[in-house]
């Protein structure tokens, strides 16, 4: 690293982990792709890398990488947050080689051994079997191990260096990120047991703490990027944290409207989640806010020139807000009443529901991250798009959006004909999918993935040459 | 300079971050409580003495399970053992499960452990729905025991020649790509013939879970109100 | 509430295109509440875009009694909907309020 700007070894480490979690973002788009096709060509690779293969890689992939992203994004900006050299940086040196071996393991476990027999061993070795959350047991407790070094690490720093409010969220939040994954570790026969706490893990992860997470860090974007005030953004992320937990903690209660737990989940889960929408929304007013503010003081200085410090960076994180409203708020929004969600569940408005929401919540947001890294390791004061950047934005939100219609349109046709009419049975089931518009969706959603993988590639080349470019002022 | 207003304090939205977060932890911490005991597995004593669990103990593959809708609760609930007057579970209808009506208490609980763990094992939910959960390549397996193509008259079952459900689904099971229903096959898995039975118990199992009437309408083909 | 039945009747075949529809119209129109209303209260719009701010929360509040009447949702959820639809309302007003008064605060 001879010609690297970075005065801080945490951000350096941060380049590290954004390295691996684009390297695993491409594993990710790859095995989607397989599984898009197995749709389309059901002979495809099959009993080779047989379709429960290639989406458990595909939505593995999909968590390591964004939790790799986001340590990531923690070591990058602590320095920044704290004024100070992150505390225990060898530690988490170590623990990165750690992690990214055990999930290479993993990865080819998955591959090469796919399924065990029907005994603990298996559990311990092979994986989980439960969707998300796969890993064998041994890489659980790997896992957990590692997230506690990270754990110390933030905590360390934050008590020995200044502690911002967007630093106390984070240590708040990151505790609770790593506490709530014990919960999805036992084992159990009981299904609806299983399944109530498998919930606590997903559910709060992705509809609680990751999105607090996400919160922070687009506070601390919109202090680098555009200069807003820290005491205006810091206050408006202490009441997204209010809004965030307030409703997405009880909005569990709709994922437990079918797996065997009492109709009172019903009312709770119904409310809260109608409540979901909310902090999205909120959330893309305050970036609208902040930006119209520091704009507008720009403007009265007599100032034409844009306030954004990171064109591509904020480009994406303009794209978390809408698409974390879009994916998350409208899609989830149309099938969370219980009175809808009985026909709904289950069907592709899931799987639509699930691609524009990681990709809009988190996806975005972190691919915003790794440009602020770029900037950062090239010492660019303002970095300006490329034509590469466009492109990529483009491509890969252009793809994901079409995606998402092309399976919003095929769980339409499931929820009319496998469900409404023929009441969920394995006939029932293939009806559905045989219908000329399910089918159809099902083409478009792996063309629009084709158009995502290529993006993905645009989005690397960028991400690799942009630093290099003669347009940015340094 | 404007007046300080606590709306614009810090701290107080700091603090209200933090009670609205305990608080609604509190609840949800609380509602486990509630609901964890409601969905424990119920044991053979419930069954013989008919009381309903919404998660009954493993020896309900000994029973006749139906899916009857509760006109009172305004959805369909399992039926276990044949309906009583009021339309409820009676616990009396035995039905045979690979040849028995009589399994023990530990004889069903070692099947149905088999059985979850082969689920996972095998990777069900990563092309099936368990409960509505898991991936959508292949049908919801929440009721699958009850599905009317694994039925008497069914073609499932008549594909695989065999002359009872448990021994048509076990058979299927274990050489899935011998009895292609679709372009779209399920893969061999290597599920041995005693892991086969522990899967068809676990299904049986899953269909009298009480799911809040989860699918609607399922197997009323005929009688569905939009059935075809 | 509790103990009441939810699902009053099934959903109609022909219910789920506009049911799908008039929630997606909630969220959409509702955004384009809050982001009008936002817009001009920060001047990246101009003052008579305002009326359209209000003109869309009408339209929010009317999809979600369509939304509710294709659910066919029990009284109580019917509530719950309205004030649902009061708190749309009044979320952009208490959020630019809030936000104005520390960026006040702050600057000054």
């Amino acid at each position: 690293m001879v010609n690297s700007h970075l005065k801080y070894e945490s951000k350096q480490l941060a380049t590290w982990y954004f390295t691996f979690a684009a390297i695993i973002f491409g594993a990710q788009l790859l095995f989607g792709l397989v599984a898009a096709t197995q749709y389309v060509m059901p002979g495809f690779l099959f009993e080779i890398v047989d379709f429960s293969v290639a989406r458990m890689i595909h939505i593995n992939a999909l968590i390591v990488w964004m939790v790799f992203a986001m340590i990531g994004s923690v070591y990058w900006l602590l320095p920044d947050e704290t004024g100070i050299e992150t505390v225990g940086i060898g530690l988490g040196k170590v623990l990165f080689w750690a992690f990214a071996a055990s999930i290479v393991v993993v990865v080819l476990v998955y591959l090469i051994v796919q399924v065990g027999p029907a005994d603990e061993t298996s559990l311990w070795l092979i994986h989980e079997g439960r969707e998300y959350i796969e890993a064998p047991r041994w890489a659980d407790i790997a896992i957990v191990v590692v997230v506690l070094g990270f754990i110390y690490n933030l905590y360390a720093t934050g008590m020995k260096g200044n502690r911002s409010g967007i630093v106390t969220v984070l240590m708040a939040d990151m505790l609770a990120f790593a506490g709530i994954y014990l919960a999805g570790m036992g084992y159990t026969d009981n299904i609806s047991v299983d399944q109530f706490w498998w919930w606590w893990v997903i559910h709060l992860w992705v509809e609680a703490t990751w999105e607090v997470f996400v919160g922070s860090l687009a506070a601390y974007g919109l202090i680098t990027m555009i200069g807003a005030h820290r005491k205006v953004v810091e206050m408006w992320l202490w009441i997204e944290v209010a809004m965030l937990f307030g409703s997405g903690i009880l909005g569990m209660g709709h994922h437990y409207f079918w797996i065997g737990t009492p109709e009172y989940w019903w009312e709770i889960g119904a409310l809260f989640s109608a409540l979901e929408p909310l902090p999205l929304v909120a959330m893309f007013i305050h970036v609208l806010y902040d930006w119209g503010k520091m704009q507008g003081e720009e403007s009265a200085k007599g100032l034409e020139t844009s306030v954004i410090a990171n064109k591509p960076a904020f480009t994406w994180f303009v794209l978390n807000a809408i698409g974390n409203f879009l994916g998350a708020g409208v899609w989830g929004f149309f099938h969370t009443f219980p009175q809808v969600n009985l026909y709904t569940h289950g069907t592709q408005f899931t799987s639509a529901h699930g691609h524009l929401a990681f990709f809009g919540a988190y996806a975005t947001l972190l691919i915003g991250m790794f440009y602020l890294a770029v900037q950062g390791k090239n010492g660019i004061k303002i970095m300006n798009a490329t034509k590469k950047s466009i492109w990529a934005t483009s491509m890969i939100f252009g793809g994901v959006l079409g995606m998402t219609a092309a399976l919003t349109l095929s769980g339409y046709v499931q929820v009319l004909v496998s469900r409404a009419q023929w009441g969920a049975t394995w006939e029932g089931y293939f009806a559905g999918q045989a219908s000329i518009w399910f089918t159809q969706g099902m083409d478009w959603r792996l063309i629009m993935g084709v158009v995502t993988f290529l993006g993905f590639f645009v989005l690397i080349a960028d991400l690799l040459s942009i630093g290099k470019a003669t347009h940015h002022k340094r | 300079m404007a007046k300080k207003s606590v709306w614009s304090d810090n701290r107080f939205w700091q603090r209200s971050a933090g009670w609205v977060t305990g608080f609604a932890s509190m609840l949800l911490i609380w509602l486990t409580f509630d609901t964890i005991p409601q969905i424990m597995l119920g044991s053979d004593e419930d069954l013989q003495q008919g009381v309903t669990k919404r998660v009954p103990g493993p020896t309900v593959i000994n029973y006749k399970i139906t899916y009857e809708m509760d006109t009172k609760r305004g959805h369909e609930i399992p039926v276990i053992g044949g309906a009583n007057a009021e339309g409820r579970s009676s616990f009396q209808e035995k039905e045979t499960f690979f040849g028995r009506d009589d399994w023990s208490e530990e004889e069903a609980a070692g099947l149905l452990h088999l059985g979850k763990l082969g689920s996972q094992t095998k990777n069900c939910m990563n092309c099936h729905t368990l409960l509505g959960n898991g991936a959508y390549y292949a049908p919801d397996l929440t009721k699958a025991w009850l599905d009317p193509a694994w039925g008497p008259n069914g073609p499932m079952q008549a594909m695989t020649g065999k002359n009872t459900k448990e021994e048509a689904m076990a058979e299927f099971l274990q050489f899935p790509s011998q009895y292609p229903t679709h372009a779209r096959m399920m893969p061999n898995l290597g599920i041995t013939p005693e892991e086969a039975k522990g899967l068809v118990a676990f299904l049986k199992h899953m269909s009298s879970i009480d799911t809040n009437g989860f699918p609607r309408n399922f197997g009323k083909i005929e009688g569905a109100v939009h059935g075809k | 509430m509790i103990g009441e039945i939810l699902m009053t009747q099934d959903i109609g075949v022909d219910e789920f295109l506009p049911l799908f529809i008039a929630s997606t119209l909630v969220l959409v129109f509702g955004g384009f509440y809050v982001g009008i209303y936002t817009a001009v209260k920060v001047k990246l719009l101009k003052n008579w875009a305002m009326p359209f701010s209000y003109l869309f929360w009408i339209l929010t509040a009317y999809c979600l009694y369509l939304m509710g009447s294709y659910m066919h949702v029990n009284d109580f959820t019917a509530k719950a909907l309205v004030v649902a639809a009061l708190g749309i309302l009044i979320l952009p007003h208490a959020v630019y309020y809030m936000q104005d008064r520390v960026h006040e605060e702050n600057e000054h």
